[in-house]
């Protein structure tokens, strides 16, 4: 009996991760997605946070409070970047559609927490749109800043695992289909 | 006293007269805090909340420079007004450090609160905490202290200060106006700015007056 050639399948989760990253990467369009959306999260990380600012001069300012959650927005804007680069390549190149759950309760999620931890600046706007629940809000996004940055660092890892996985899973199939 | 307040924008209307006002000798007529010298050519307006982060990081890290190369020499009066947004509780503290004015220990009061803050609404300045904060302050009449603030006799005096902070356009805390002392060519600036912002602008004002 003819001994069937079975294509390596990488069995730990690991080398899917970095399997993925590499598929993506090497590709200068999506090193550029990604430096892209990280630098814009950043500086809209930064305005909101008080540490950018534009008038009267422009100046970056970071004070001995503002340091965990400045390193808690680098860590999320670089993975950010990542992910938002992988979601595209999976768009451009799978036939598989992107799973709108996964996707919204991924990345975007993680970018929705993140600004919000920084919106306490927006207190205001809050309490004059909604009342007494936007005082409640207000207060909730600024007591919990950190918790919300933490949270919206493993929503991003998640969905980069969720990712790497469609990514390499489709590779797999391609592959197994060629080979017949 | 009701504990709990948020404040209604009802009043937000831009009202000129409240912007022409804002001479250093009005300000000080009316009661509101201030820091340095009567005739110094300048004047900074900080619009703050006692539980606000943001204002507490400017107390911190940017005042006291300013304080040290501006007012000290003469050149700039810093004047306080309430804009107390950020929590249920603020509303409290903000009537409770004007009743500090009547003594002159507002700014005792202002920097025992900032070196306290907690989160916000945690009860860190419920009607309690700020009478036992009030204790701490040398030298109080607290048989007055206790009268004013249970009176609430600076309300209308807080709420007038959030009508000029509205009526001035700022929507966050802490905001500042930077004008001449007579009012005129006020700068507006919001967020809790590092000390070269406030430089650029006062340095400004000083060489073209």
């Amino acid at each position: 009996m003819r001994e069937e050639k079975k294509t390596p399948i990488p069995s730990s989760k690991r080398l899917l991760l970095i399997l993925s990253f590499k598929m993506v990467f090497s590709t200068w369009t999506y090193i550029i997605f990604a430096v892209a959306t990280t630098v814009t999260f950043w500086i809209v990380s930064s305005i909101f946070d008080q540490l950018l600012f534009f008038y009267p001069i422009v100046i970056f300012y970071l004070p001995d409070d503002a340091l965990v959650g400045f390193i808690l927005v680098n860590i999320t804007a670089i993975i950010l970047g990542i992910v938002v680069s992988m979601n595209i390549y999976v768009f451009r190149h799978s036939k598989m559609k992107i799973n709108i759950t996964s996707f919204f309760s991924g990345s975007s999620l993680s970018v929705i927490s993140s600004t919000c931890a920084s919106c306490s600046s927006l207190g205001f706007f809050l309490i004059s749109t909604l009342g007494a629940a936007g005082v409640t809000a207000s207060s909730f996004v600024s007591n919990y800043q950190t918790p919300l940055r933490l949270l919206s660092i493993a929503l991003l890892i998640w969905a980069y695992y969720s990712i790497s996985s469609k990514i390499t899973k489709s590779c797999i199939m391609n592959s197994s289909n060629s080979s017949k | 006293m009701n504990s709990r307040y948020y404040f209604n924008d009802t009043s937000a209307q831009k009202s000129d007269e409240q912007i022409k006002n804002l001479s250093l000798q009005n300000l000080i007529k009316n009661s509101s805090p201030f820091l340095g010298n009567m005739s110094a050519p300048i004047t900074i307006i900080d619009f703050s909340d006692f539980q606000c982060y943001l204002c507490n990081r400017y107390v911190k890290n940017t005042e006291p420079i300013i304080n040290q190369t501006y007012v000290q020499t003469g050149k700039v009066a810093l004047v306080f007004k309430h804009l107390p947004n950020r929590g249920f509780d603020s509303m409290g503290a903000a009537l409770a450090a004007q009743c500090m004015n009547d003594q002159e220990k507002f700014w005792q009061f202002h920097k025992l609160l900032y070196a306290n803050q907690k989160p916000i609404d945690s009860g860190w300045v419920s009607k309690e905490n700020l009478k036992k904060f009030a204790l701490q302050i040398p030298g109080l009449d607290i048989k007055q202290f206790d009268s004013c603030f249970d009176s609430e006799k600076y309300k209308s005096f807080v709420q007038k200060d959030i009508d000029l902070g509205l009526s001035s356009g700022f929507k966050e805390t802490p905001s500042f106006i930077i004008e001449n002392s007579d009012g005129s060519n006020p700068e507006f600036l919001a967020g809790a700015l590092p000390f070269p912002s406030f430089k650029a602008v006062i340095e400004k004002k000083i060489s073209g007056s």
